[in-house]
């Protein structure tokens, strides 16, 4: 009989918890590789892991897929950027100001469930090919899920909040930093979660659209060419940074609404 | 005995559904200097909408004057302690109670002070750090009261503040209500649908109609509160006049409920305390 170890033993528990996550992967990855080493599938047509990955190494020692990425990362993080700040002063403006509200508020029913990719020819005929493109695109789409979760979440204020502030001094102005927006705040950052999504694929499918730069152009080039190992290691860099920018999203709004109720749910 | 508050001739009319509903109707009511006073009344009666036109939370016909000043929405004057607690989530305890502060001529030192012997006062120094999702109930409305208080109001309005806790927690509660009120002697007016708090706390119980509410009864209460809770609530005067105000507003409920065809639950849309989202 070996030597017992504590149940709860926090790096035994970390090891299972790694263990859950990892064994499904493992396991695809196989089967993914199965259907190739057993000529199931042509890997012309769906490479198998190990060509992705040997193609992601070619392609990791040049500067491709970093300057691809980098011109990627910008444009939807420009565009995410500016959705942020504009889009949770229209949500307030929405939310607090019934005049702002009648203008807004049909623009906003109107172009929410619009894909903003269907704009691109537009914006191109605008703008022309390239950043400002791109970030327009990228811009309008995360816009409205920012605007509309702060909207919900400034509504959603308890009046019983918003008295006893007043009660206790606060104006106008007060009551907006210090009530409305740190009650908005787990909606505004369940819209900014959303948003960020909208932009990496908006980002992606406008550079795949028209671009000279970019990481869609490059998934989309490595397409036409019939580099399908290529094109797969490419999107793989692709799922691995917007994987981790969600997850550094949640690690940013884990530790801002530690107050709030589901501050421990925020991981799923 | 001064007059704190004054509320003469106080109407008010709210529409749901299109369709318009007479809550208060000449409502009439003084507060003196350092009384408590309470208001009871069958549920739906207006008077929690009663407390939230003198908190000037809600417009309403008629006068309303706190220190002989018409009020004109709230004011710091006016302290709020609300049945939901009503903290703010997103601050600890400690910051709960300085945002109570802010508007008081006091510099941060003295600010920091106040805020450490008010939470000495209810007895949660353990918890100055902890946000409000993390108390128990009796906790929280500990907190809003401090909060309330560390303001320095004239008035103190109590919306049916021990309603969501437990029995034994609301005794506790109440006997401490009552110390802070014996120490500070502010004037208060609560609303409550509790008969037992209501005597056991008040000076003077106000007994509101059914809706059209307006104040139909009142009663004095004379009652040694030195002589200790069990000794009070047990004592032949206590369950008099117990007695005498839960028969007068059994009366009005009776009335209400032989009234009402169809019933009309809550309160005016403009004053249901948690608009959309749940408590």
């Amino acid at each position: 009989m070996g030597p017992r170890l504590p149940d709860a033993a926090p790096w035994l528990r970390s090891g299972r918890a790694t263990m859950r996550v990892l064994v499904p992967i493992i396991l695809l990855l196989l089967l993914w590789q199965s259907l190739g080493s057993f000529h199931l599938v042509d890997t012309a047509f769906l490479p198998t892991p190990v060509l992705v990955a040997r193609a992601l190494g070619d392609l990791m020692t040049g500067h491709e897929i970093r300057d691809n990425i980098l011109v990627t990362l910008l444009r939807a993080g420009v565009g995410l950027g500016l959705a942020i700040v504009t889009g949770i002063w229209l949500g307030i403006g929405i939310a607090r100001w019934p005049v702002f509200r009648s203008f807004v508020s049909p623009l906003v029913g109107a172009t929410y469930s619009l894909p903003k990719t269907a704009l691109v020819p537009l914006l191109i005929l605008w703008f022309g090919i390239g950043n400002t493109m791109a970030i327009t695109a990228v811009y309008l789409s995360a816009l409205l899920p920012v605007v509309v979760h702060t909207y919900h979440g400034v509504k959603a204020t308890p009046s019983v909040l918003v008295w006893s502030a007043q009660a206790l001094g606060s104006g106008r102005r007060e009551l907006l930093w210090r009530i409305f927006l740190p009650h908005a705040l787990p909606d505004i950052f369940t819209g900014i979660r959303i948003a960020l999504g909208f932009s990496f694929v908006v980002a992606l499918s406008a550079e795949m659209i028209a671009s000279t730069a970019g990481i869609g152009r490059l998934i989309f080039m490595y397409g036409e060419n019939g580099s399908y190992d290529y094109m797969f290691a490419a999107v793989a860099s692709v799922v691995v940074v917007a994987f981790l920018a969600d997850r550094a999203l949640l690690a940013l709004g884990a530790s801002c609404l530690r107050w709030h109720d589901s501050a421990l749910a925020v991981e799923t | 005995m001064t007059t704190k508050i004054r509320i003469r001739r106080v109407s008010k009319t709210y529409k749901t559904d299109g369709e318009e509903v007479r809550a208060l109707e000449h409502t009439d009511l003084d507060v003196g200097e350092g009384e408590f006073v309470s208001i009871v009344g069958p549920s739906g009666c207006g008077k929690s909408t009663l407390l939230y036109i003198v908190g000037g939370f809600i417009p309403a016909q008629g006068d309303v004057l706190v220190d002989g000043n018409p009020i004109e929405g709230p004011g710091i004057d006016r302290g709020v302690v609300f049945q939901e607690y009503a903290l703010f989530p997103w601050l600890t305890v400690r910051r709960n109670i300085l945002y109570g502060l802010e508007n008081r001529p006091l510099t941060a030192q003295q600010r920091a002070q106040a805020a450490d012997r008010l939470i000495g006062v209810i007895g949660l120094e353990k918890f100055a750090h902890r946000y409000p999702r993390e108390l128990s109930g009796g906790m929280k409305q500990r907190v809003a009261l401090a909060r309330t208080l560390a303001c320095d109001p004239v008035v103190l309005l109590l919306d049916e503040p021990f309603g969501a806790l437990d029995a034994q927690t609301r005794e506790v509660m109440q006997d401490e209500l009552l110390r802070i009120w014996l120490e500070t002697r502010k004037t208060v007016l609560m609303v409550t649908h509790d008969v037992n708090e209501a005597v056991y706390l008040s000076n003077r119980i106000c007994v509101m109609s059914a809706r059209p509410g307006r104040i139909i009864e009142e009663f004095t209460v004379t009652l040694d509160r030195s002589a200790g809770r069990e000794q009070v609530m047990l004592s032949e005067a206590f369950n008099k006049i117990r007695n005498d105000v839960w028969l007068a507003v059994r009366r009005q409920a009776t009335a209400a409920a032989a009234q009402a065809e169809t019933p009309q639950e809550g309160t005016p849309q403009e004053g249901t305390p948690y608009g959309s989202a749940a408590a």
